[in-house]
C-alpha cells in the first residue's frame, strides 16, 4: 500500500510527519510488517530525532550546516550555492527510512519524531509511503 | 495592412518565435556565463553600449538592482571610455562588471571602453554575436549570441535579444547571491517565455490600431517620447526608430522633465507625443497627469500601456501591450509599438531606412562613422 503525501516547506525548515504517518500505517490494516518512508528530492532528507525540544530542531539544522556550510566554491554550479550545499546534505542525511510494524502500529520509541529537513525552501515537497505486510 | 508592409513589421512578426528560440540558446549559456565566486564578487554593474544597446542597459538597470540588490549604472560608451574615473574601475578586485552589449562587436567606443576598464582592473563581459570582433577579444569574458539573419532593418529583432540576454543575466545573479528561491527564478524565467505567447495573441490587434495611428501621424513633423523608470528605455528606443526609419526629429525625455520643458515647443499639433507608461511604474501617476497635460495642450497622444484603455483620459490613443505576471517580463514587449509606428510612418513617407547612406549620408555607409574611429585607451 503506498500513499503519496505533499508539504510546502520553508527555508531551512525541519517539518514532524508522525501524525499522517501514524495514521496511514493504522488504517492500512498491517498488523506486522514494513513501513518505507521516501522523499523524492536531492536538496531535501528524512531523520528520526527527539521532538520534546523544538529548538533541538534548530540545533540538527545548525549542525548539519556546520558540517555543510553553503560556500561559494562548490564544483556544482549550474543552480545555486544553496542548492550545492543541499545535494551534500541531502546526500549525508538520507532520502528513504525503513521502519517496523508491530501490532498495527509504527515501532517508534517515545522520544522519536520522523522529520523531514528542507535543506533549500521554501518548495512545495513530496514524499511517499509504503506499508507491507509480511504475510 | 500589405499596402504598408515594411521590414520593421516583418521583424516584428517574428519576435514571439525569436523570443522562444533566444530563451532555449541564452538560458544555459548565462547560467554558465559567470561562476559562483565571480557573481558573489560583484559590487558594482556597469551596463554600456550605443544605440539600442545602450536603451537595453536602460531598460534593464531597474531590474538588476531589484534583482540583485547591486548598484547599477548605465554609461554610454564614450564616457566610459573617454571620462568615467579611472578610481572607479577596478576600485576592488574585478570592479565594477561591465556589460558591453554590440552585436557586431565591431563599435569602436564600445570596444574602446572595454579596453580601458580592463586596463584599470575593471571585469568585463562582451554580450556580442562576433566572438572574434573588438569587442569579442577585449572583453575578458563574451556571452555569445546566435541570432538568425533577417530582411534588415532598424534594431527590432537584435533589441530584444540584448534586452533578454541583460534580463536573463540580472535573473541569474539574483538567483546564485540566494535573493529569491531557485523556484521564483524559474517562475520568472517562465514569465518571459510566456511573453512570446502573449505577444503573439496580441500582434494583431497591436498592428491594426498601430497602421490607423500610423495614417493620422505620417506628416507629424516631430515625435517626443516619454517614460520614467524602464518605460524610459522604450522612450528612448522609439526616438531612436525615428531617426533611424523616418528620419525626422524625434526627443526621448522622462515624464517629469517634459513637464519642464518639451511641452513648450510649439506646433504642439504637429509633434507626435508618445507617453509610455506601465502599470507597475511608480512614476505611474504622474504619468498620467502628464497624459492628462498633453491632451489639454492639444497633443496628438499615443500611450503605450499595459492598462486598459478606460484607464487613460478620453483623447489619446491607447495601444496596449501583453500583461506579465512580473514587471521584470514588460521590456520584452513594450517597446513593439514603436517599432510597428516607425515602421509604418517610414513607408507611407517613402523613407529609407538611414537613409540609404547615400548622398550627404554616404559617410556612414557599412556603419563607417561608428566602426572606424581613433581609438585612444587612457
Amino acid at each position: 500500500m503506498l500513499k503519496n503525501f505533499t508539504l510546502r516547506t520553508k527555508e531551512h525548515d525541519v517539518i514532524k510527519l508522525n501524525d499522517e504517518i501514524v495514521e496511514f500505517v493504522k488504517n492500512s490494516g498491517v498488523e506486522s510488517g514494513t513501513c518505507v518512508i521516501y522523499t523524492p528530492h536531492t536538496t531535501a532528507g528524512l531523520t528520526i530525532t527527539s521532538y520534546w525540544d523544538p529548538r533541538g530542531l534548530e540545533d540538527l539544522q545548525d549542525e548539519i550546516r556546520r558540517i555543510v556550510p553553503t560556500r561559494i566554491d562548490f564544483k556544482h554550479q549550474h543552480d545555486t550555492p544553496q542548492d550545492a550545499a543541499g545535494h551534500v546534505k541531502s546526500s549525508l542525511i538520507g532520502v528513504s527510512m525503513s521502519l517496523i510494524i508491530a501490532n498495527s502500529d509504527l515501532l517508534l520509541g517515545h522520544s522519536q519524531g520522523i522529520y523531514f529537513l528542507e535543506f533549500d525552501g521554501p518548495r512545495n515537497r513530496e514524499y511517499f509511503v509504503k506499508v507491507q505486510s509480511d504475510r | 495592412m500589405r499596402d504598408y508592409d515594411n521590414a520593421m513589421r516583418n521583424q516584428v512578426f517574428s519576435l514571439p518565435k525569436l523570443l522562444k528560440e533566444q530563451y532555449e540558446d541564452l538560458e544555459p549559456k548565462t547560467r554558465k556565463l559567470l561562476t559562483t565566486p565571480e557573481i558573489f564578487a560583484i559590487q558594482k554593474i556597469v551596463i554600456t553600449g550605443c544605440g539600442d544597446s545602450f536603451a537595453a542597459g536602460l531598460a534593464t538597470k531597474h531590474i538588476f538592482e531589484l534583482l540583485t540588490g547591486i548598484p547599477t549604472e548605465v554609461v554610454t560608451s564614450i564616457d566610459l571610455s573617454r571620462l568615467y574615473a579611472e578610481n572607479q574601475l577596478g576600485n576592488s578586485p574585478n570592479n565594477p562588471f561591465i556589460f558591453a552589449v554590440s552585436h557586431s562587436g565591431t563599435v569602436a567606443r564600445v570596444g574602446e571602453s572595454v579596453e580601458r576598464a580592463n586596463k584599470y582592473g575593471a571585469y568585463t563581459i562582451g554580450i556580442t554575436s562576433n566572438k572574434d570582433s573588438y569587442l569579442g577579444k577585449t572583453a575578458k569574458k563574451t556571452l555569445d549570441l546566435d541570432i538568425p539573419k533577417f530582411e534588415s532593418s532598424p534594431g527590432v529583432r537584435s533589441y530584444l535579444v540584448s534586452v533578454l540576454s541583460l534580463l536573463l543575466i540580472a535573473i541569474r545573479i539574483g538567483e546564485v547571491r540566494g535573493k529569491y528561491t531557485m523556484d521564483v527564478a524559474m517562475d520568472y524565467r517562465k514569465d518571459i517565455l510566456t511573453q512570446a505567447d502573449l505577444l503573439e495573441e496580441s500582434l494583431t490587434s497591436m498592428d491594426s490600431k498601430t497602421l490607423a495611428l500610423a495614417l493620422e501621424w505620417s506628416e507629424m513633423e516631430a515625435f517626443d517620447f516619454v517614460g520614467s523608470g524602464f518605460d524610459y528605455a522604450t522612450a528612448w528606443y522609439g526616438h531612436a526608430k525615428i531617426f533611424e526609419a523616418v528620419g525626422k526629429y524625434a526627443m526621448h525625455i522622462n515624464t517629469e522633465e517634459w513637464l519642464h520643458l518639451n511641452f513648450f515647443m510649439r506646433n504642439f499639433s504637429k509633434i507626435g507625443t508618445v507617453m509610455i507608461a506601465n502599470s507597475t511604474n511608480p512614476s505611474l501617476s504622474r504619468a498620467i497627469e502628464t497624459i492628462n497635460y498633453s491632451l489639454e495642450l492639444g497633443r496628438p497622444t499615443l500611450v503605450i500601456s499595459d492598462l486598459k484603455e478606460k484607464a487613460f483620459a478620453e483623447g489619446c490613443t491607447v495601444i496596449g501591450t501583453p500583461i506579465s505576471k512580473y514587471p521584470i517580463s514588460i521590456p520584452l514587449t513594450q517597446f513593439v509599438p514603436l517599432a510597428l509606428l516607425s515602421g509604418y510612418i517610414a513607408n507611407m513617407i517613402g523613407e529609407e531606412d538611414g537613409r540609404g547612406c547615400k548622398d550627404n549620408w554616404s559617410f556612414a555607409q557599412h556603419g563607417n562613422a561608428v566602426k572606424n574611429s581613433e581609438i585612444i585607451v587612457k
